[in-house]
């Protein structure tokens, strides 16, 4: 495997095949936390984080664990267990090693236990690089880059959407499709530039 | 501490049924599923391989094939093949006779793009097979080209391309293996 | 008379797609054929319906602190059951969904029941709230889906509808998807507001 190839994985999982724009995954944290641009982005931080982590978790206890002894079926148990753990996990430490940072993230944290994009890309993982149960070459290194890079694209799109939502403050729009709806038309728009990326051949 | 401890408890009684319940219901609809599979392959052979009569599973190095018989001697192989697709694996079985000319292609399971990616499987109103796939029939494989010899599907080149390469690359590979034991 | 309202505030006063609009990334992900959408409806109400119960039956025993790990397990054994049921039985659909089956355990509609009444309420209402909820959730991705698959497509569960007009691919596809919900969650915003009045 060479380094091209995981260039590939980093560019196609921000732009491409972006969690929210294209996977829909990371919808509800999406539409909720993207008023402004501050803490859309330290959302965006600390998911990156998690599924980064995540990730590498997933495949360790996949690779070592799940497929040696024929446990896939308790992949979802499995997984969703050890993601809890470890926000629970990384929300202590950050309380007490590291209180100002847990001043700007910390209120994020439980949220993205329950946030589809890193449950999404830790079933992900398993499903792109395993192949009938076994490992293909570099597979760690691409669930790893996978999970940031799914990270990085959640940010961008919340970024974005933040920037957009406050301007939109300003706009007059039917008292109907105020908040959300609009929210939903905006991400329809992004969804649809982002999908010209997708005749990049890589 | 000690509620520490009750925590622990509950909470590893709780996963344990858990697992076991999930244990049981894993061997109930185990051999539903697997038997559900082969029943696919089963199909998907007979479709990319309809002159024979009797298909037996081997395996060669990595690469798992059909030998398809037909009055009980080898009249071609079906491969399994797995293509890098857009958005993951495309599973993909390619029938071919001894000499390399393709029998027939059959998607057994993909992830692509439902109206784009997905039209490699796709049976267009009034026909009875996939266009796509059908194009492949007749062909000697090994150095096929997408837009030369193979139309790809509008806005799915990639998937296409996918597909074309990895029954190139595997044939080739297969008879590469072939002569090696010989 | 009260019961009767735990089953029906899912349907439309407490939609969860609708008005609480929670549990999207399936909503939206899933809804490009009527097929698809019904069957994620029926295995997510499955879900909600088990964890719900169970979740219900031991709110006593549980202590608080580790309520969310336990509730997350209950969900998780559901969704796995649905899983391989669902790959049994009805391979073709649970192909077609893939991974948006073990993404029901992220689902917030299933998580947010268990913790805002089935923690609180006795069994058989939590039954009724789960049944509510997920047929709201079941009819809302048939509406959506219908809608994609009619306008995407030119077909309605499978069948063409020989429109005579070339579908927009648009529709099928991620952006169409969003612009559907976002539509109608405002056209819908406007009926009850007018309603209201």
């Amino acid at each position: 495997m060479d380094i091209s190839s995981y260039a590939t994985i980093i560019i196609s999982t921000v732009f491409i095949n972006n969690f929210i724009l294209s996977r829909f995954l990371g919808l509800c944290s999406f539409i909720g936390v993207s008023k402004q641009i501050g803490p859309a982005v330290s959302m965006g931080a600390a998911v990156t984080f998690v599924t980064t982590m995540a990730s590498v978790i997933s495949w360790l206890i996949y690779y070592f664990i799940l497929t040696p002894f024929h446990l896939e079926y308790l992949r979802t148990l499995s997984f969703i267990l050890v993601i809890a753990s470890f926000v629970q996990f990384t929300e202590i430490v950050i309380q007490k090693k590291a209180p100002l940072l847990y001043k700007v993230f910390g209120i994020y944290l439980p949220l993205i236990t329950v946030n589809c994009a890193v449950f999404g890309v830790a079933v992900l993982n398993t499903d792109m690089f395993f192949i009938g149960g076994r490992a293909v070459a570099g597979s760690f290194i691409k669930s790893l880059l996978q999970g940031f890079g799914a990270g990085v694209g959640y940010t961008l799109a919340m970024f974005l959407m933040a920037g957009i939502r406050e301007r939109l403050e300003y706009a007059e729009i039917p008292q109907s499709f105020k908040d959300v709806p609009i929210t939903f038309i905006i991400a329809s728009l992004m969804s649809m530039a982002f999908l010209g990326f997708s005749g990049f051949k890589l | 501490m000690k509620q520490l401890f009750k925590f622990g408890v509950i909470l590893g009684v709780i996963c344990l049924t858990a697992t076991l319940v999930l244990a049981v219901t894993y061997q109930v609809t185990r051999p539903k599923i697997e038997g559900e599979l082969s029943q696919e392959e089963q199909n998907a052979l007979k479709v990319i391989f309809p002159a024979a009569d009797s298909f037996t599973r081997k395996t060669m190095g990595e690469m798992e094939y059909f030998e398809a018989l037909k009055n009980n001697t080898a009249a071609g192989y079906c491969l399994k093949i797995t293509a890098n697709g857009y958005n993951g694996f495309i599973s993909v079985m390619a029938g071919i006779d001894p000499s390399g000319v393709i029998t027939g292609v059959s998607i057994l399971s993909h992830q692509e793009t439902p109206g784009l990616g997905a039209k490699i499987n796709e049976i267009k109103p009034g026909e009875n097979d996939q266009w796509f796939l059908r194009q492949f029939k007749g062909k000697r494989a090994g150095k096929l080209e997408v837009k030369k010899d193979i139309d790809a599907v509008t806005g799915a080149t990639i998937s296409s391309a996918a597909v074309t390469t990895a029954i190139n690359n595997a044939v080739n590979a297969f008879f590469k293996e072939v002569k090696n034991k010989k | 008379m009260k019961l009767m309202g735990e089953f029906v505030k899912g349907l439309w006063r407490e939609n969860p797609t609708f008005r609480i609009v929670l549990g999207l990334c399936p909503t939206l992900a899933v809804s490009t054929s009527v097929g698809n959408g019904f069957g994620m409806g029926i295995a997510a109400t499955f879900v909600l319906l088990g964890s719900n119960i169970f979740v219900s039956m031991v709110r006593n025993i549980v202590p608080e602190k580790v309520r969310i790990p336990c509730y997350i397990v209950i969900i998780a054994t559901f969704v796995t059951i649905a899983d391989l049921f669902m790959r049994a039985y009805a391979p073709l659909l649970s192909r077609s969904l893939g991974m948006f089956v073990p993404l029901i355990v992220v689902n917030c509609i299933v998580l947010g029941r268990a913790e805002a009444f089935s923690s609180k309420e006795p069994p058989f209402r939590s039954m009724l709230d789960a049944l509510g909820m997920g047929l709201g959730f079941t009819w809302a991705l048939v509406l959506i889906s219908s809608i994609r698959e009619a306008l995407g497509n030119g077909t309605l569960f499978g069948n063409s509808l020989h429109s005579g007009f070339q579908p927009p691919l648009f529709m099928i596809l991620a952006p169409g998807a969003l612009l559907t919900i976002g539509v109608l969650i405002g056209i819908l915003n406007y009926f009850t507001k007018k309603m209201g009045k």
